[in-house]
């Protein structure tokens, strides 16, 4: 199986349209991360002026030897990665199996199973915190990787699973049987034939369920009290105070919690690239 | 002889299909249940009792306590607001969701790049997020209306978070902010998987660019809007804290949706029982949602 | 041909779950249950005061735990704003920490719901006393259920280079405010206006007009609420009178709460401020130049100085399991310098007579809160004190927003909590 990239759908004479566009909307999109660079690169003295300023006058980067060092950032930055990392596998490992059974399988109770899982995300997390740690109290799961891993599986399955069984949906039958006919086994073909083709599907849910569980607050406030255990978002929190935050330090500490999640998004978008060739792909 | 694991063996293989079934599901079903069941049963049992001020359960009080809610006239007014935040946003999020998409779908030097960079208002934890766009919109210190002013785009910005309709409309577009990327990226991920055959033949056909998105590309990825515009409602329904960590809510909760209701009457007025009455009845709305939406859905496929 | 599915597709599946929760089982391994038999280690919830460094945190943690291996303290740190819902989670789910610093008021509450443990079981007399009286606010019921950890009475900061004078009364202040007043340069008076989760702005002029928010029964619980009395309107009439007609208030004051509004004095922008301790590390920080008075809150004419003090308290939770711990904890943290260190860092005037006879509280910021202390009103020890606090902050913007007359919103609070505390 031979994938062609992509072409784009306009042609040449379109293109600096197409990049006018592109960097009007980045430039509203990414406001306030000039904010946040802006704030970064200046001293407590020069947070608070008014009228306020792009240009410090005497930028510095200090904040981030002071970030890293204080504040242990490096142990946040470990702990927010084993859950993201975890999650992502963990909902990769449910959810495909499930999404294959929707999308190929007959069998009573499939649409029951959909909607069952959309149930989940009718509830807030807010509403169900309470509850959640008493059963993590109870199951020794709280202060845990283990339940944050699995908590923050749980709340992408119903994005993964809906997405994932319309991609495998979408994949034409036939290919699975003309598998079938050179003699693979079920199991070969989907890690072999279905898989590959799913790849933008999959893709877009490991990014989805890491983003969720790197970003992920309110159960990580709750369940956690061990300090090495803090991930990220509650670590950053640190800078905000009782009766005032220390911008140049949250911002400081915020852009270097997003650069992994950037870079990881960078490197496997390539395979946002594939699908199939020959045969229209009716959603 | 038939090979009985192809998928569409001829014979209804109902019996050892479902068995495959359901042991595929059966993990996935175990742990999300496993952990949901309690906290949903619970959330239900707490509408229908009073409660401590931890949310223990004391006497039942049948229905009680969703007559009180719902005599409350401003419980209507803030679950008409939740269903025009959610209408709104979910709109907005998707419409640029999908121009950024198709900007990102040519191809072009540096496109990697762009595509990471549309992705950043996601790749951040969302209260950071919010927190940092609440210094954003401060009338004396943000650099929002500074650069306003400074552009000449508005000679007197508003005050964003003091008064109900700025404050609406500041919340509401950090939420599309943050929404913006995942509708972008699931939309994408669909246009990718449009075979190059169909937008040539169509070209050789003269067909226009607009032309060529209505009846190429929106057909395909049709089911992918389906999907990403549910689940959008859904958690734009309950989007806790654009608004909170913006406004509170206020001023004087003009810009309470259901889920900051909620969580006031849950954290602050530890009401519980009042918080689970809202909740139940977000549960049914989103549900009534999700049927109209699945029906559709399940439609399209036979 | 049979399928093969069932038996090999079940065990890949075990291995491929085995392969890939292992690493997360082995980082997991490291859990909180490392508790060996004889070791109690307790936990403190440590809310963030501003100026009280990482440093000195785990310091503080580090110093206790050298001393004995068996009895070990756990710092963790956790911001104020979310101090509450956490606690309030941690104790619905039935795992509270061993000791956590509170807001005092909230006392009540977790009395009310048996959820307090005597901290005079565990901590050592010694300690007990060395606490100064005036500042033993933390009493329910006759009981000392939680020791002061910071006690700060309110008092105004004044830019000397914008403003002229000390007022003696609020009526002086209005004046000296529209004098000092030159928008958008810089402004007279600094005001909040957007709703946050403290009623701080109001209770000033509130009690500076001699209110009192409930009225008291003879039993001393809380009656009606008072919140529309003379007093009450009187001080809304006064706080909406500087902001929309005197016009001496901070541009945009509707749209920024306490945290985002304090920083313009320190950016040399108000000329009077009601602060708290806190300023003068603030300013530290922000690298202000001005030169600064500290100044009593000034009483409405013919009323008496009534400033607001808050307190904050260390709880002892009886749902807990290593109390004993942490009673030797605060023992040790109390009776060492480390509470001095605590109160210099965090700007508080000391609650322990030792701590107050270090030389770095001779200052004059602490002198004029000592003064102030001597006159100052706590909040209102009811449980219901965050829901109430709600309902009059709406009432407060409701006459910033013009939409309503101070009498008709304040009688519409007190009516709505009156319901909430079921006073007929």
């Amino acid at each position: 199986m031979k994938f062609r990239p992509r072409r784009s759908k306009w042609r040449s004479r379109g293109k600096p349209l197409v990049l006018l566009l592109t960097l009007a909307l980045l430039l509203v999109m990414l406001f306030p991360f000039f904010v946040m660079i802006t704030m970064m690169l200046r001293s407590s003295q020069e947070v608070y002026v008014t009228p306020p300023r792009w240009i410090p006058h005497a930028p510095t980067l200090r904040n981030f030897a002071l970030v890293w060092s204080q504040y242990l950032l490096a142990g946040y930055f470990k702990s927010s990665a084993i859950i993201a990392i975890g999650a992502s596998a963990l909902n990769m490992l449910l959810s495909i199996p499930a999404a294959y059974a929707i999308a190929r399988l007959r069998f009573k109770g499939r649409q029951v199973a959909l909607y069952l899982f959309l149930v989940v995300q009718m509830f807030s997390p807010v509403v169900v915190v309470i509850s959640l740690f008493k059963t993590f109290a109870r199951l020794n799961l709280l202060d845990s990787y283990i339940g944050l891993i699995v908590i923050n599986a749980v709340f992408s399955m119903a994005f993964s699973i809906w997405l994932l069984s319309g991609y495998f949906k979408s994949i034409p039958v036939e290919i699975e049987e003309a598998a079938f006919i050179d003699g693979a086994t079920r199991w070969q073909t989907v890690i072999q034939v279905i898989l590959p083709i799913a790849a933008p599907g999959l893709v877009t849910t490991t990014i989805y369920t890491f983003i969720a569980a790197w970003n992920e607050f309110l159960f990580a406030l709750s369940f956690i009290q061990n300090q090495t255990k803090m991930p990220l978002t509650l670590g950053l929190y640190r800078f905000v105070g009782r009766w005032s935050s220390q911008w140049e330090l949250l911002t400081t500490a915020a852009f270097l919690a997003i650069i992994p999640v950037l870079v990881l998004f960078y490197v496997i978008q390539q395979r946002l690239v594939g699908g199939l060739t020959g045969g229209a792909v009716k959603g | 002889m038939v090979n009985e694991g192809a998928p569409t063996a001829k014979r209804r293989l109902l019996t050892r299909e479902a068995r495959l079934a359901y042991l595929l599901l059966l993990p996935a079903v175990v742990c999300v249940f496993g952990f949901m069941v309690y906290p949903l049963v619970y959330v239900v049992m707490m509408s229908i009792f009073r409660t401590n001020r931890l949310g223990w359960l004391q006497n039942f009080v049948g229905l009680a306590n969703f007559i009180e809610v719902m005599s409350d006239l401003e419980f209507w007014r803030i679950t008409g607001r939740s269903l025009f935040w959610t209408l709104l946003a979910v709109s907005l999020k998707t419409f640029l969701g999908m121009i950024i998409a198709l900007l990102l779908n040519v191809e072009y030097r540096g496109r990697k790049i762009a595509r990471m960079l549309f992705i950043a208002p996601w790749a951040s934890s969302v209260p950071i997020s919010v927190l940092l766009w609440s210094w954003v919109y401060n009338p004396q210190f943000g650099l929002l209306n500074h650069t306003l002013r400074i552009t000449g785009i508005s000679a007197n910005p508003p005050i964003w978070l003091g008064y109900p309709i700025s404050g609406f409309i500041a919340a509401i577009w950090v939420d599309i902010w943050i929404g913006v990327p995942f509708m972008a990226l699931v939309f994408l991920s669909g246009m990718q998987s449009i075979p190059d055959e169909l937008y040539e033949s169509a070209d050789l056909d003269g067909v226009t660019g607009f032309q060529k998105f209505i009846y190429i590309t929106l057909p395909s990825i049709v089911r992918i809007l389906q999907i990403s515009t549910l689940l959008s409602a859904l958690w734009t329904f309950n989007d806790f804290n654009s608004i909170y960590i913006l406004t509170g809510g206020g001023p004087v909760n003009t810009t309470d949706i259901l889920i900051t209701s909620i969580y006031k009457n849950a954290f602050v007025y530890a009401r519980f029982d009042r918080a689970a009455v809202m909740a139940v009845i977000t549960f049914f709305i989103l549900t009534a949602l999700s049927v109209v939406y699945a029906r559709h859905y399940f439609k399209e496929e036979s | 041909m049979k399928s093969t599915l069932n038996g090999k597709h079940l065990t890949v599946l075990f291995v491929m779950v085995g392969l890939l929760a292992l690493p997360s089982l082995v980082f997991a391994a490291g859990k909180a249950d490392t508790a060996a038999a004889s070791k109690s280690t307790a936990t403190f919830f440590w809310a963030g005061y501003d100026g009280v460094t990482e440093d000195y945190r785990k310091g503080l943690q580090d110093a206790f735990n050298a001393i004995d291996p068996n009895v070990q303290i756990d710092i963790v740190p956790v911001p104020w704003d979310q101090m509450k819902d956490k606690l309030t989670t941690s104790l619905a789910g039935g795992k509270p920490p061993d000791i956590s610093i509170i807001g005092t008021r909230w006392l009540l509450e977790y009395e009310d719901l048996k959820q307090l443990a005597e901290p005079a079981s565990y901590v050592s007399q010694a300690t007990i006393d060395d606490i100064f009286s005036g500042a033993k606010e933390g009493v329910v019921k006759g009981k000392l259920m939680g020791l002061p950890v910071a006690a700060g009475a309110r008092f105004m900061a004044i830019n000397n280079r914008i403003a002229q004078g000390v007022p003696k009364t609020m009526e002086e202040l209005e004046t000296m405010a529209i004098a000092a007043n030159n928008p958008p340069d810089h402004y007279g008076l600094f005001m909040v206006g957007q709703k946050n989760t403290e009623l701080t702005e109001f209770a000033y002029y509130f009690y500076a007009a001699g209110g009192d928010f409930f009225a008291k029964n003879p039993d001393g619980s809380y009656g009606k609420s008072l919140v529309n009395s003379p007093a009450g309107i009187k001080a809304l009439t006064f706080m909406d009178k500087l902001a929309n007609k005197d016009k001496v208030v901070e541009d945009g004051y509707l749209g920024m709460t306490r945290i985002q509004g304090h920083p313009l004095f320190y950016a040399d922008k108000i000329g009077y401020v009601m602060i708290g301790a806190w300023v003068e590390s603030a300013m530290k920080q922000a690298g202000s130049t001005f030169p600064v008075t500290y100044a009593q809150i000034p009483p409405f004419a013919g009323q008496k100085s009534a400033p607001l003090i808050i307190t904050d308290s260390v709880a002892f939770f009886s749902g807990a399991k290593n109390l004993k711990a942490a009673g030797k904890f605060i023992d040790f943290w109390y009776q060492s310098e480390w509470k001095g260190k605590f109160d210099e860092l965090a700007g508080f005037p000391p609650v322990t007579k030792k701590a107050s006879t270090l030389p770095v509280f001779n200052t004059p910021m602490y002198k004029v809160m000592s003064e102030a202390s001597a006159n100052a009103k706590g909040w209102p020890l009811i449980a219901t004190w965050d829901q109430c606090q709600d309902v009059i902050w709406d009432a407060i913007s409701k006459v910033y927003l013009q939409t309503e007359t101070p009498k008709a919103a304040l009688d519409a609070a007190a009516a709505a909590i009156d319901k909430i505390n079921n006073i007929k």
